[in-house]
């Protein structure tokens, strides 16, 4: 599950990458007056607190786990 | 769920900032000027090139100057538009320098009822080739009644450009972070007091958080950095003092792990997150203020006003410090809830 959803955004970064590449401007995030930067920037947010909403997403998993198996 | 509603204020002024933040324009402003310099005594044809202007608006009341300083600026002879984001100005530069220095840049200034003033700082460099002329020309045409445009915009800055919204993304972080570690700090302090395992949960919780919000600041700032100062890591001053944060709560993290016994973990845990926090008010408070650096306001206090954080950016900016701040309660809040429950199932 954890390696089908990193191959998954792996595979979105890598098939967008030429369509940004290759654009007609020098460089894509120069562009439109660097507004692209700002994109980047709520990018990193979102992605990191994906991160930890997965890190928590796992430890209640765990913690349901134990819970159905573990009453003894 | 009643409880619950700074959860609902933090969303709503989360959203406001990311739409408010993204959605107002910049200023125009003056993007390009060629040609960059010129000799003192000749006819200077500038072509200028805007950034969010529409140069067509209000032509016929269109003024510019280049200004040396205070006293000395040359009014234009002649003003041409071309389209939307392109003018001619034309300026017949005095024969001699004032003070007779050997080169001195000048700043433009382009001012009318629709855009407002707008100014590139040293967008010529005038240089002085046959010294002796008269420099009293500079002196006949002073800069007089701009235009003040009142529009909700924010300001347009070389180089920063559209990147200055990072500053809702990118400084909030930092005070999240600040807030969160020292709130972790706090509880460490009534764990050492009071000896609660409640203190204890909340402090690791809250450094978590404070941790996330410290990367994160770290992350948006190298990405702004990389196409504002060129790199993303350029050995500044506020990025060698929040690595070595970061660092010092890393090892906090180990230190916590590296204890079996939860009683003895809590309580050195504790001791260790007092100090680390201690280390915040040099590390973040003192020493950025004591060197140079590329930050805004370098070598002195931060640099919150002027032209970097104006009237319209705090109505976003001071938002989205307490959204911050809120969203990193309710993210600890979760971790403190799951290990709570870890606890009470292990028992």
């Amino acid at each position: 599950m954890k390696y089908r959803i990193s191959t998954l955004i792996f595979l979105l970064f890598y098939l967008t990458r030429p369509a940004l590449g290759h654009g007609e401007s020098v460089d894509f995030m120069r562009d439109t007056g660097k507004i692209y930067v700002v994109v980047a920037v709520l990018a990193v947010i979102f992605l990191v607190l994906i991160g930890y909403l997965i890190y928590l997403d796992l430890k209640t998993r765990k913690l349901e786990k134990r819970i159905r198996h573990g009453s003894n | 769920m009643r409880k619950d509603w700074w959860k609902a204020l933090c969303v709503l002024i989360l959203l406001y900032t990311i739409v408010v933040g993204l959605i107002v324009p910049l200023k125009p402003g003056i993007e390009e000027t060629l040609p960059v310099s010129v000799d003192a005594g000749e006819l200077l044809v500038l072509s200028v090139k805007g950034y969010n202007t529409d140069f067509v608006n209000a032509q016929d009341q269109r003024r510019a100057w280049l200004k040396l300083d205070d006293t000395h600026a040359v009014a234009a002879n002649q003003l041409l538009t071309v389209d939307e984001r392109r003018v001619r100005i034309s300026f017949s530069i005095p024969a001699s320098l004032p003070g007779n220095s050997t080169g001195q840049p000048a700043s433009l200034i382009i001012d009318d009822p629709f855009h407002g003033p707008m100014v590139k700082p040293d967008a010529v460099m005038i240089n002085n080739a046959a010294a002796g002329g008269s420099a009293s020309l500079w002196t006949t045409s002073p800069v007089s009644d701009l235009h003040v445009r009142g529009a909700f915009r924010y300001p347009f800055r070389p180089i920063l450009y559209e990147t200055i919204r990072t500053i809702y993304y990118h400084v909030p972080m930092w005070f999240a972070m600040i807030f969160m570690l020292f709130a972790s700090g706090w509880h460490s302090i009534r764990y050492m007091r009071f000896g609660q395992t409640v203190n204890d949960r909340w402090a690791s919780a809250l450094a978590t958080t404070g941790t996330i919000f410290g990367v994160l600041g770290l992350l948006t700032g190298m990405l702004w950095a990389k196409y504002t100062w060129g790199t993303a890591w350029s050995w500044d001053i506020k990025q060698n003092v929040s690595a070595i944060t970061l660092l010092i709560y890393f090892a906090y993290f180990i230190l916590r792990k590296s204890f079996d016994d939860p009683e003895r973990r809590a309580r050195t845990a504790a001791v260790y997150n007092v100090f680390a926090a201690a280390m915040l008010i040099p590390l973040l408070f003192v020493i950025p203020r004591l060197t140079d650096s590329l930050h805004p306001g370098s070598g002195g206090n931060p640099a919150l006003g002027g032209e970097d954080l104006d009237n319209t950016m705090r109505a976003v900016f001071y938002p989205a410090v307490i959204g911050w701040i809120l969203a990193g309660l309710w993210l600890s809040q979760v971790l403190y809830r799951i290990r709570k429950l870890e606890h009470e199932v292990a028992n």
